[in-house]
């Protein structure tokens, strides 16, 4: 039945892309910001504790509630898929990648700029365009997609809402700067716990769509220097199945920050943000395959036996 | 006739001037006041997306360079010649080939391409040979007068080109009196079809190769000399052991044997460098006393104009953050090819930029 509610999810997803007026995780974002601006003080330890519990009173009740639904077997079938489109973003992806592609095809640079730096925390001005927006349709692929899909699978619509709320919580906790790195302790390493399994599945979907050999060779070989334990092996694979060199200095908010290369080959380029977007349309169609079948044996078996 | 300034004797007193080589970013830097990762560095004709370096065991730092490694199998297969020796960087080779010459023949009257990468010249000179320049148009004529002829293909920084039957028959005509010819291949990856290299190679032909340019993998120090097996021997023997470093080796015989890169970076490397011409031509046509019945010539790697005010030019993309090469005395500019997008709409700006302001002060 998981499949079933899977596909109608990611198609009311590509149907109805976001929401356009209210986006429920705009109103869980504010939410978060009241509660950080009211617990994150004191000594480390004391900020540690109050991110553990802010995470716990933001994550907890939705995910509960959504729980408690599941029971009667109609909303379940009504609910799930909703909740799913609901976490994920894989139209909005594209929805936000296409502005830039058709700015830079118009030699519209400002504009393309001005559009990249909002959908990254990376310094406006000196940004490079191409590289950018590749590798946030990479990474975006499993916090905003594979992630979901992984854990909708596992533990239902309340696995997939848990997910979501946890990434966004991480996005805007998970820093190393002197106000976050205790605060934000708790989001981050449930993001990176949560994130484990589903980014290296989305590694391994990202190299059977692409350069399969290579993706697998970046992934082993430059994985490991990356400092996020997901980011690594998404981008890695990712930037290998494309057969392309991102990564590299990059400045954030003022300071230049060493990152390592991933992937080989050339540059980015303009038609590289299609090809990226079409990797990822492909991963997730492989993952929508493989579950139904999955699936299909599991019944199968299910009669026979 | 003979050149009195490069007589045996005059050299042998007077020092021989040293070349200087592109890779000024820092000065420029400094003397433009503009910081460190704002510049396009294009002044180099080394690949911006070379070949991406794997993670490198520990136990290859700790071991003594080993001859009979891999390095020299994968050259082979990659050159299509077995007749070679590693070195590092065809520098060595560059420094070694004139030694090599006055011990066995003694001073001899050589000839080198100009405009041309400066270390050939240099080393002829300091190793005692009487040193020519010759330009391209001069050598059908000019090649009786002299024992060696050392050219490059293609022309550093002239992307001048020498067709493989010219070359043959110059071969030919310095071989008969025990001469040599050496061709100095270093941008010739992108068009290996056009290599002298040959699996067995004739006397009096001497061809090196490097990692250096389409590799992207300069810093690595590696190259190799084509030749006959005396040469070869004495190459060896000059060299010694350990010159190549062991990590060195182990990374460019990756670098050879991958041979799905290397395709991939012919098609992105020529695809690329049209893009400059196109860039360039379109550029640079308006501008006054510029590329008419001159011009514009390109390798895989970098694309050389030669227009009237080059310095000037040079200057005003440097104010724009964009470092190109000037030569001097050929009044010309060469461009490397640009890495990435960002560059390349650097660029584009900035020749606007520049030459709109050229042709106000023209006219």
């Amino acid at each position: 039945m998981t499949a079933l509610l899977l596909w109608v999810g990611v198609l009311i997803d590509l149907w109805l892309g976001e929401p356009r007026r209210w986006h429920p995780l705009v109103g869980f974002g504010r939410c978060a910001d009241w509660l950080e601006q009211r617990l994150n003080k004191g000594s480390d330890f004391r900020r540690r504790i109050s991110g553990l519990l802010a995470l716990l009173l933001l994550v907890a009740p939705p995910v509960l509630i959504c729980a408690w639904l599941m029971q009667w077997p109609l909303l379940q079938w009504l609910l799930s898929p909703l909740v799913l489109w609901f976490t994920l973003g894989f139209k909005s992806l594209g929805d936000h990648i296409e502005p830039i592609r058709r700015a830079l095809e118009q030699g519209d640079e400002p504009e393309a700029r001005r559009r990249t730096a909002m959908i990254c925390s990376r310094d406006e001005a000196t940004l490079e365009i191409e590289r950018t927006a590749v590798e946030s349709v990479l990474e975006n692929g499993n916090d905003a997609v594979f992630g979901a899909l992984f854990w909708f699978c596992i533990f239902g619509a309340p696995g997939a809402l848990a997910f979501r709320l946890i990434n966004t919580l991480d996005a805007s906790w998970g820093y190393r700067s002197e106000r976050f790195l205790y605060f934000g302790w708790a989001a981050a390493r449930l993001d990176d716990l949560a994130g484990f399994l589903p980014a290296r599945l989305t590694a391994l979907s990202y190299a059977l769509c692409g350069q399969t050999r290579r993706a697998l060779r970046c992934w082993r070989l430059q994985a490991p220097q990356h400092d996020s334990p997901n980011g690594g092996p998404v981008m890695a694979a990712g930037a290998g199945a494309l057969g392309l060199k991102l990564g590299g200095p990059t400045r954030y908010r003022g300071t230049l920050v060493k990152k390592p290369i991933l992937g080989e080959g050339r540059a980015a380029a303009c038609e590289d943000l299609d090809r990226s977007l079409k990797l990822l349309r492909y991963s997730v169609l492989l993952w929508l395959v493989v579950i139904s079948l999955i699936q299909f044996v599991w019944i199968l078996a299910a009669g026979v036996f | 006739m003979d050149n009195p300034d490069f007589s045996a004797q005059a050299l042998r007193q007077a020092q021989v001037q040293m070349p200087e080589h592109g890779g000024r970013l820092r000065r420029a830097v400094a003397e433009y006041g503009i910081p460190l990762e704002r510049w396009v560095d294009l002044s180099t004709g080394i690949n911006p997306c070379g070949w991406t370096i794997p993670l490198i065991d520990n136990q290859t730092f700790m071991r003594l360079p080993e001859n009979d490694d891999e390095l020299e199998a994968a050259a082979a297969e990659y050159y299509g010649s077995s007749d070679l020796v590693p070195v590092a960087g065809s520098q060595e080779a560059i420094r070694e080939l004139p030694r090599i010459r006055q011990q066995l023949f003694g001073e001899s009257r050589v000839g080198v391409i100009a405009p041309g990468y400066e270390e050939h010249r240099y080393h002829w000179q300091l190793n005692g040979h009487q040193v020519e320049r010759l330009a391209a148009e001069q050598i059908e004529t000019e090649l009786h007068r002299f024992d060696c002829l050392v050219l490059i293909n293609p022309c550093n920084p002239s992307a001048v080109r020498f067709d493989q039957a010219t070359l043959a028959r110059w071969h030919q005509q310095l071989a008969a009196r025990g001469g040599w010819l050496v061709i100095d291949e270093a941008f010739l990856d992108t068009e290996p079809q056009q290599s002298m290299i040959q699996p067995q190679m004739p006397s009096g032909l001497i061809v090196l190769r490097s990692l250096g340019k389409f590799f992207g993998l300069a810093g690595l120090r590696v190259g190799f000399l084509f030749a006959d097996a005396e040469i070869r021997q004495m190459l060896s023997r000059a060299i010694g052991h350990w010159s190549i470093a062991t990590p060195s080796r182990w990374l460019a015989t990756r670098a050879l044997w991958d041979t799905s890169w290397q395709q991939e970076a012919r098609t992105w490397l020529e695809s690329s460098r049209q893009r400059l011409v196109r860039l360039l031509e379109e550029a640079l046509e308006d501008l006054p006393g510029s590329l008419q019945g001159r011009g514009l010539a390109s390798t895989g790697l970098f694309v050389t104009v030669q227009i009237d005010d080059a310095a000037e030019l040079a200057h005003r993309l440097a104010q724009q953050g964009i470092l190109v090469r000037y030569f001097e005395p050929y009044s010309s500019l060469r461009f490397g090819l640009p890495g990435n997008e960002h560059e390349w709409r650097h660029l584009a700006r900035s020749l606007t930029e520049a030459t709109a302001a050229e042709s106000q002060i023209q006219v």
